[in-house]
């Protein structure tokens, strides 16, 4: 079974599709590619891929949408494309299933990365997620509510630490500001951005060796946070 | 008809008026006419002509003279109680009594009609100056139209006054009532005027009047005013053609601008791509690894510069267009500032970077990505003019309802007259090679710091120079809430 992973292609350029279809076979994946949304849909439903990478304009209909009808019937990760103005597109397609998301243009290390964080969270959500999170010296144990830095304990409060856990059971994913604040605060609060930056700040300053550059928790601009592992 | 009747009516009533003051000037001398004699007695009769003539007019007053004739004649001079005479004195005074009072009624008539018509024509001429000094301070037709009317409404009797302007689409007909109860129609008389210009046709001047006729003066006057209206019209509009061309004249001067300004500055980093993927092609050199990454990396520095500048032109075209959509939200300026840092890591690698903004600093109400552009301009401008090795600063603090933050480094200055100049559009200080731009940066920065509410200026430093910008911290009085939760929750 040991079989190269399926990665399928929803984008209407063709330079994009021939350049990511060389570089990807190269790091041994299998590819397909559709140029449609409709196809896009099809060839996802027909050959099964691993991870769908989407473009958000597409010609014949809303890269949103394709993401929503993708997501109704399966849990692929799907890694959306986007220029760097289409915030508002990119959080939609967030808050509507899609995994990740990739502004144009980008550097193929961060594709590659992303592949590798979306293959790695489709295969927990089947097996076990660990329940403790190493980052360097940081360790979060997610079952026993603690956290400790080089072996010292670093006291956190009771939302610190939801936000915390949050982020880092989910790391490496980008997680949309709403859908924070839905976990951590509840769906009143769902639009409340100002709580994050707060908190957020409050935990760099106690998690981060250095806060004004932080490594561990990372502002995705206009969209929300990432907890990096670097693995 | 209503009108004829009214006017005999007010005839009638002055001609009683004159026979009542003979009437009145009989009774008060009949005591007396012995005493005063016929002579004296016909100069005073001359009294109630002369009242006549002043202030009812001619007719009344002729008819005034042949009663105060009769009068005289019947009352005062022998043979009293008939209309003989006797004595030829008597008769010569008759005589001369009737041929002065009919003489100076007409006289004086003509004298009071043509100060009457001198003041009317004063009152025209007034009116006209009037209408002509407030048509003179009106730019836009709707405004012209409304002046018109409303000078027709002062000076007019009239009901209600309509204005149809021709070119306006937007106010095409100005209507003003003299009461809000007028209704219109039924028995008010419409009145319309072309308003006509030298060479074109501006609208049209309606008026609503009681009376089925203007008079000569009326008339005249709604003329004037329609002709002065269109006069002011077509002026607008004709003003209005031109600062349009000149606005589509600029506009087309500063694309051409920005498209030189632009293919220049996208050309460079497309040359070095260029250079440096066809001499790694090219298999006539062997590249050692370090001059390959070395290529390599230029290629991706030059990639992400041609973002950066398509983002800018992005930017600049929706701010010119109005069409800029602020996602604002409550957002910490220091996160801001450190993502721009991270995307500029490789252009601020050779220069010492201080962050000087502290966290408890309060959240700013602004658009992330636009901020983000706003301090990766202010950083690429920085980068472009300081020396390498030499330090730049970020710094921020709270002023009042405001944050005020500073970009610092360490460059040359600016002559302190072009300090607001270099915030304007293809603005560039050092034409010298090294430092070519699209001039583009700053003002992108100024109109998305406007956009926010904010100021943006820059200083001269005694070593360095600095920019400065402000955002409202607490836009509309409003500050973020935060929960507070317990420490041992």
């Amino acid at each position: 079974m040991n079989k190269d992973p399926l990665i399928l292609i929803i984008d209407d350029e063709p330079q994009i599709l021939r350049a990511l279809k060389t570089i990807l076979t190269a790091r041994h994946f299998q590819v397909e590619m559709a140029s449609t949304g409709e196809e896009g849909i099809a060839l996802a439903a027909a050959t099964l891929p691993q991870v769908i990478i989407l473009d958000l304009t597409l010609p014949d209909m809303d890269g949103i949408k394709v993401c929503e009808e993708i997501r109704s019937w399966s849990k692929v990760p799907i890694i959306i494309l986007s220029v760097r103005d289409g915030e508002v597109d990119k959080v939609a397609a967030l808050d509507k299933g899609a995994d990740d998301y990739l502004t144009k243009p980008f550097g193929i290390e961060e594709l590659l990365a992303r592949i590798r964080v979306a293959l790695r969270h489709s295969q927990q959500t089947i097996g076990n997620l660990s329940s403790i999170v190493r980052v360097g010296g940081l360790s979060i144990d997610l079952v026993n509510y603690s956290v400790t830095q080089n072996g010292e304990a670093i006291h956190l409060t009771a939302t610190e630490f939801k936000l915390l856990a949050y982020l880092a059971s989910n790391a490496d994913k980008v997680l949309t500001h709403r859908s924070i604040l839905i976990h951590v605060w509840g769906d009143a609060d769902a639009d409340h951005i100002e709580y994050l930056r707060v908190f957020i700040g409050n935990l760099r300053k106690k998690l981060e060796t250095d806060p004004d550059q932080p490594a561990v928790i990372c502002t995705e601009p206009g969209i929300g946070y990432r907890f990096i592992t670097g693995e | 008809m209503k009108n004829f009747q009214a006017s005999a009516l007010r005839t009638s009533f002055q001609i009683v008026a004159g026979i009542f003051f003979t009437a009145i000037i009989t009774l008060m001398m009949y005591p007396i006419r012995e005493f005063l004699g016929s002579q004296i007695v016909a100069l005073i009769f001359l009294l109630p002509v002369l009242f006549s003539v002043y202030f009812l007019g001619l007719l009344p007053a002729i008819i005034t003279s042949v009663t105060s004739f009769l009068c005289l004649n019947y009352f005062f001079i022998p043979p009293y109680y008939s209309f003989l005479v006797h004595k030829g004195q008597d008769f010569v005074t008759l005589l001369v009594f009737l041929l002065i009072s009919v003489f100076t009624s007409q006289l004086i008539d003509k004298a009071r009609k043509g100060t009457q018509l001198a003041r009317q024509h004063e009152m025209e001429a007034t009116s006209l100056y009037q209408l002509l000094l407030a048509l003179s301070a009106k730019a836009d037709t709707g405004s012209i139209a409304g002046t018109v009317a409303e000078h027709t409404l002062r000076t007019i009797p009239c009901s209600r006054v309509e204005v149809n302007l021709n070119s306006s689409k937007a106010i095409p007909t100005v209507v003003i009532n003299k009461s809000v109860n007028t209704t219109d129609g039924g028995s008010s008389y419409l009145f319309t005027y072309p308003m006509l210009s030298s060479r074109s046709d501006e609208g049209i001047l309606k008026v609503w009047s009681d009376h089925p006729v203007l008079s000569g003066d009326e008339d005249r006057l709604l003329s004037m005013y329609a002709a002065q209206g269109a006069q002011a019209l077509e002026r607008s509009r004709l003003m209005a053609v031109e600062t349009h061309a000149h606005i589509l004249e600029e506009t087309d001067q500063a694309k051409s601008t920005l498209l030189a300004s632009v293919s220049h500055e996208l050309r460079s980093p497309l040359a070095v791509i260029k250079a440096s993927v066809s001499s790694l092609r090219s298999g006539l050199v062997e590249w050692d690894s370090e001059a390959r990454q070395d290529l390599l990396s230029s290629i991706e520095e030059e990639t992400d510069h041609l973002n950066f500048l398509v983002g800018n032109l992005l930017d600049m075209s929706r701010i010119e267009a109005g069409a800029l959509t602020l996602h604002k939200k409550w957002n910490s300026l220091l996160e801001i500032a450190n993502v721009s840092l991270q995307h500029m890591q490789k252009v601020l690698e050779p220069f010492r970077v201080e962050v000087g903004i502290s966290s408890d600093l309060p959240l700013v109400y602004t658009d992330f990505i636009l901020m983000d552009q706003v301090y990766t301009n202010l950083l690429s401008n920085s980068v472009k003019f300081a020396s390498p090795g030499s330090r730049i600063s970020l710094l921020a603090y709270p002023e009042e309802e405001n944050v005020h933050a500073i970009v610092e480094n360490e460059g040359p200055g600016v002559p302190e007259e072009d300090l607001d100049r270099i915030f304007e559009k293809f603005h560039q200080l050092h034409k010298n090679d090294r430092v070519m731009g699209t001039g583009l940066g700053l003002s992108i920065c100024k109109g998305i710091v406007s956009s926010h509410g904010g100021k943006i200026w820059a200083e001269n430093l005694q070593k360095g120079f600095a920019f400065h910008f402000t955002l409202p911290a607490r836009p509309a009085g409003e500050s973020p809430h935060i929960p507070v939760e317990g420490e041992d929750e």
